[in-house]
């Protein structure tokens, strides 16, 4: 995650701290290495870039929504809204790609609603001081009705070459999401994006310090809400249709994905790099299931017990060291 | 806190409770029906008033566990699929030598208990965070379900069951009885007793509750299983008022609960609040659906109007101060 | 005489109808080490917040350079050059020594935070105060003095003209301590105006030259301190005699053995052989975080040990758990009560009667009336004065404090365990404090005692181990007891290691 980056001048401080933050995700790194390698033994085709392409294609808006999940964590918040963000992108993308604007009009539909959703969110939880958790599960309600008015039952259209571009045989997927580990990694040099860890652990101390508490919790939330219905849009690329329910899943995935990425509930603890090798766990995983041939519902029951598992098997290995 | 000493204490315990969370609820609730009762027709009926309150009862039973969970620091996202399991479960046991339907019921509210004492054993033993312990096995309950019961409705035949949902003793529905033995247990166990109080501290600081001498974790396993003990009676109600069960009719609950809880003032950081409030919560949560249906809107406005209701409450019965 | 740099005149602030502040005035002049005293809840803090702009005054105002600004806020205060190092830390223990140093005033180029200036103006604050770690080391990995230290370092960091510091001593080391008095003198050579807020008075006869005493809100000297003394000081604050702050040591019947422990490890503490007698205050000195805490919580259960011979009160091996602890007799006082002691939303009755909540078994009802008088007779006992069902966080530090110590008594401990308890507490509530722990000492209790603070240790206990690096490096009985012998045997190996 923290290859080279050409942008940042190096510097005597920004390498040596990026290297700090890696220690405390190294172990993680090392079971998804040994994860991805299982999948390979499993899966020769993997190594392909066909099947890089398709692997990287079911990662994607997992990635997406787990990034978006972590980085209101980090301030302290917690979004139960993403599900239905995702399913709002979905359907707007359905909806509007084969409009009058086309794609491009498509995309930038898609990233207004959801900074500006994200914005909302963040305006009533920071400005009104209500709790974050209540607002997200109400405005997953708001958000959900939403994207039934835009699309009451599944349909729309996404144009095949927009589809093919976005999801067929090409690493189009792994690219974007090196484009945007590369902003995020951007945002978090600039002074608002490096204040989410202040603002997160302690507000107080970090207003007085004259961080800009308030503006960097609500441009989080803006964040998450555009990563959200991006993955949106992505997930209606691959399906060619919108579905205005799509996205359910995608709360519960996103938190597991950052809780295994090491993001702590309470603001201020984790990094961006545990979220995204948390999500990619959570995918391989999946995959493995799906490879192994257990049926989709089977999957629910053991997705339930791996994520219980993997958050708690660090607990168990940590009391077995101390008896 | 002001002047604290130049009013009697009853003018400050009145003014004290004309503030609290509970009693702006309930004013909430009245204010809504008579002006819904004056302006729609058959809204204040009798007949409509005792309906609204049959279903505020399985919301309020559900709310009863998830407002221990919450003053304890806790949410449980999994009373949803607990209530499924134990609507979808009853008529799915083989049970029919059992004439009166008890031995079933009993099954069932073991069952749910059971679960709630996992999600529990999780959250105290293998310090899983409770919104991720209880999300996963809302994930797990519901992939069981949908093996076992599959995408039907199941039908009950169930005595008990049925007399639940239909008998009214002395004029009351059954229903509703129970939900005011619920809430006085609630109520008593919450506010006298040691186990109470061991909630409020749980909640409020689980370090400095541990280093005092109480057992954190029989206390945190205590309340998730008495909110599974709550979500399965109230799954059980549903039954008996539907007639069938089918999964996933119990996903409305999770909110509902959640929001009948924080409506009624309890602290969603926990440590404080009532389940004094979470009642008439309740009941403004079904008054809410109500309005919601008559106004005769498509899914997704209704889903928009009861999203955004429950925000507008929030905001007028009182933000959560600021605390850390 | 110069003006000012800034000024309080006249301010008044009330919380809640209570007057926390009376007309208060002070000066903060350039080149000038001025120490502010008072005792908790006499209104320091409160003058601090208006000082810096994070409060408004009620009446009154706030002058910069002479002038009076009309609503000084926290980055007014920031443009007028001041800079407060508050007591309760401001740092983010994800974030690297720069980036905390830095944080809210970072260098920027191209919109993003120039690591190259930062890095290179954070090094100069360390500098300053003699912080020697990695730049990119996260500030969670720093025990809680060099953390401190870092507070300092971040005030620097902005070059102020006028410094507050907040009792920035109460977690350092000896050393550390050295390091900022000598840093403060540079500083005052330079022309930076400075107050100075401790509890320790002789660390302020070293180093200030001019005070200010708070008293209930209002200020009673005013002067240079130049002929004053500390006994003066302490009248002033408390408004008595302060000559018997210790209880005068009397030797309690010696005990028999309570606790007894051999190669005992718990954390940073290692191989600790200990022997605990009733009737005996034994006390546990050391710089800070030599494994004091791990040790204490170990012997507590709430941290996991081992030992090859272990016997508490009769029970073979060591508590496994706090519950067991607890069924043993034994009672914990935290350093940090608002975090391992205190419910601070809770009401102050509540707080006192948890352990009892705890021991309860079953479902039982609570007596309303009993609890009331048990908590009456508590506040009673320890002079906790006022209405009980206020929450525990509208007390002073120093009532917490005691509502800490108090929800143990109706336990009636065989053994106390004490980590710190008079950590940034008052004079008043310390003599309190002590003369309690000898009192539970002659009613045949053993109490163990760590603290920061070497006096304490001299005039309150019968024994003392010194640790270091997590084992106990010296032991000295009463007779031989003395600061210098306690701080010797505490620094011994860190100076030559420092020297080299």
């Amino acid at each position: 995650m923290s290859g080279s980056d050409p942008v940042l001048s190096p510097s005597p401080l920004y390498w040596p701290v990026q290297r700090q933050r890696n220690r405390g995700v190294r172990a993680l790194f090392c079971v998804v290495a040994a994860f991805v390698a299982i999948y390979a033994y499993l899966f020769p085709g993997l190594l392909s870039i066909g099947g890089l392409s398709k692997f990287c294609q079911s990662w994607f808006p997992l990635a997406l929504v787990s990034m978006a999940q972590a980085i209101l964590m980090l301030t302290g918040g917690i979004n139960l809204a993403i599900g239905a963000t995702v399913s709002l992108g979905a359907v707007i993308a359905a909806t509007t790609m084969s409009g009058p604007l086309g794609a491009p009009g498509a995309i930038a539909a898609v990233a207004f609603a959801g900074l500006g959703i994200g914005a909302i969110c963040g305006l009533i939880v920071v400005r009104l001081r209500l709790p974050a958790i209540i607002v997200t599960l109400a405005g997953s309600f708001i958000i959900g009705g939403m994207a039934l008015l835009v699309l009451p039952r599944p349909g729309g259209e996404i144009p095949a070459w927009f589809s093919d571009f976005l999801a067929g045989g090409t690493p189009v997927a792994a690219l974007l999401l090196a484009l945007i580990v590369l902003a995020w990694k951007l945002y978090l040099a600039t002074p608002l994006g490096l204040s989410l860890y202040a603002a997160g652990e302690n507000p107080v101390a970090a207003y007085r310090s004259g961080v800009p508490v308030d503006a960097a919790r609500i441009a989080a939330y803006a964040i998450s809400g555009l990563l959200s219905t991006g993955a949106g849009l992505y997930v209606a690329a691959q399906t060619g249709s919108g579905d205005p329910v799509i996205g359910q899943a995608f709360t519960l995935n996103s938190i597991a994905a950052a809780v295994l990425g090491g993001v702590g509930f309470l603001g201020g603890h984790g990094t961006m790099r545990g979220a995204i090798a948390g999500s990619l766990l959570l995918s391989v995983m999946v995959n493995v299931m799906f490879f192994l041939g257990f049926p989709p519902v089977a999957q629910y029951v053991a997705q339930g017990l791996i994520i219980i598992g993997a958050v708690a098997l660090p607990q168990i290995g940590a009391r077995g060291r101390r008896a | 806190m002001s002047d604290a000493g130049a009013t009697p204490l009853f003018v400050r315990r009145a003014a004290l409770f004309l503030r609290s969370g509970p009693f702006l609820t309930v004013l909430v609730v009245a204010a809504v029906w008579i002006v819904a009762g004056l302006t729609m027709a058959g809204f204040g009926s009798y007949g409509h008033l005792r309906y609204m309150l049959e279903l505020a009862a399985v919301i309020g039973l559900v709310a009863a566990g998830q407002t221990l969970v919450v003053i304890g620091g806790g949410i449980d996202l999994s009373v949803g699929a607990i209530v499924t399991v134990s609507a979808v479960g009853v008529p799915l046991l083989p049970w029919d030598a059992d004439a009166s339907g008890v031995a079933a019921v009993l099954a069932i509210l073991a069952g749910a208990t059971g679960i709630g004492l996992l999600n529990g054993l999780g959250v105290a033993f293998l310090r899983v965070h409770p919104m991720i312990m209880t999300l996963a096995m809302a994930t797990f309950l519901q992939g069981v379900l949908i093996i076992v019961a599959g995408g039907s409705a199941v039908s009950m035949h169930n005595p008990l069951v049925a007399w639940l949902g239909e008998a009214r003793p002395w004029g009351v529905p059954a229903g509703i009885v129970l939900w005011v033995v619920v809430s006085l247990l609630t109520l008593l166990i919450l506010h006298a007793t040691p186990f109470g109080a061991r909630i409020f501290a749980l909640g409020a600081n689980p370090l400095a509750t541990s280093l005092s001498g109480v057992d954190v974790r029989v206390t945190t396993m205590a309340i998730f299983a008495a909110s599974g003990l709550t979500a399965g009676l109230a799954g059980v109600l549903m039954l008996g008022m539907n007639g069938q069960g089918y999964v996933g009719i119990g996903d409305p609950y999770v909110l509902a609960s959640i929001a009948a809880v924080v409506l009624g003032g309890t602290s969603i950081l926990g440590g404080s609040g009532t389940y004094a409030g979470s009642i008439p919560g309740s009941a403004l949560l079904v008054t809410i659906t109500a309005l919601i249906t008559v106004v005769n809107a498509s899914p997704g406005w209704r889903s928009i109007l009861f999203g955004s209701l429950i925000l507008g409450l929030l905001l007028l019965s009182g933000r959560e101060s600021r605390r850390r | 005489m110069s003006v000012p740099i800034i000024a309080a005149r006249d301010v008044s602030k009330s919380f809640f109808g209570n007057r926390v502040l009376r007309e208060v005035s002070i000066e903060l002049r350039a080149g000038r080490i001025h120490a502010l005293l008072g005792e908790n809840g006499a209104g320091k803090s409160t003058l601090i917040n208006l000082l810096s702009g994070a409060l408004p005054p009620d009446e009154g105002s706030i002058e910069v350079d002479g002038a009076a600004v009309d609503h000084f806020t926290p980055s007014e205060a920031r443009r007028a050059g001041v800079a407060v190092v508050q007591q309760e830390l401001s740092l983010t223990s994800q974030l690297s020594i720069g980036e905390n140093i830095g944080l809210g005033a970072y260098p920027i180029r191209f919109g993003l935070v120039d690591y190259k200036a930062l890095a290179r103006r954070t090094r100069a604050a360390c500098a300053m105060v003699g912080l020697d770690e990695d730049l990119a080391t996260s500030v969670g990995d720093l025990p809680l003095g060099r953390r401190q230290m870092v507070e300092i370092a971040k005030a620097l960091y902005r070059e102020p003209r006028a410094l507050i510091l907040d009792e920035p001593t109460s977690s350092l080391s000896a050393h550390e301590t050295q390091t900022l008095t000598r840093l403060l003198e540079r500083l005052r050579a330079q022309g930076v105006a400075i107050l100075y807020i401790s509890h320790r008075l002789n660390e302020v006869m070293a180093l200030c030259d001019y005070v200010t005493i708070l008293k209930d809100g209002a200020v009673t000297a005013d002067r240079e301190l130049a002929g004053v003394d500390a006994d003066g000081l302490v009248r002033l604050m408390v408004g008595r005699d302060p000559g018997d702050l210790f209880p005068k040591w009397t030797p309690n019947v010696e005990g028999k053995t309570i606790i007894s422990v051999r190669g005992f490890s718990c954390g940073m503490a290692r191989d600790i052989d200990l022997d605990l007698r009733r009737g005996e205050v034994f006390g546990v000195g050391g710089l800070v975080g030599q494994g004091q805490e791990d040790l204490i919580l170990g012997l507590y259960g709430a941290r996991s040990a081992s030992a090859r011979v272990a016997e508490f009160n009769g029970d073979s091996g060591v508590p496994d758990s706090v519950l067991k602890a607890n069924a043993l007799g034994l009672a914990y006082v935290p350093a940090d009560r608002k975090r391992e002691g205190l419910h601070l939303i809770h009401t102050i009755s509540f707080n006192m009667l948890l352990p009892g909540y705890g021991r309860a078994r079953g479902l039982t009802f609570r007596d309303r009336t009993n609890e009331r008088d048990l908590a009456r007779s508590l506040a009673g006992a320890l002079s906790i004065k006022g209405d009980l069902t206020r929450p525990v966080q509208a007390l002073s530090g120093g009532n917490q404090q005691k509502v800490a110590l108090a929800k143990w008594m109706p336990n009636k401990p065989a053994i106390w365990l004490l980590n710190d308890p008079t950590r940034g507490v008052d004079v008043e509530t310390k003599r309190e404090i002590y003369g309690l722990l000898r009192g539970f000492a002659a009613e045949g209790a053993a109490v163990l005692l760590s603290s920061s603070d070497t006096p304490e240790l001299v005039h309150l206990c019968d024994r003392v181990a010194v640790m270091r690096e997590g084992r106990i490096v010296a032991r000295i009985e009463q007779a031989e007891l003395s600061e210098e012998a306690i701080v010797a045997a505490a620094m011994g190996a860190n100076l030559a290691e420092r020297a080299a």
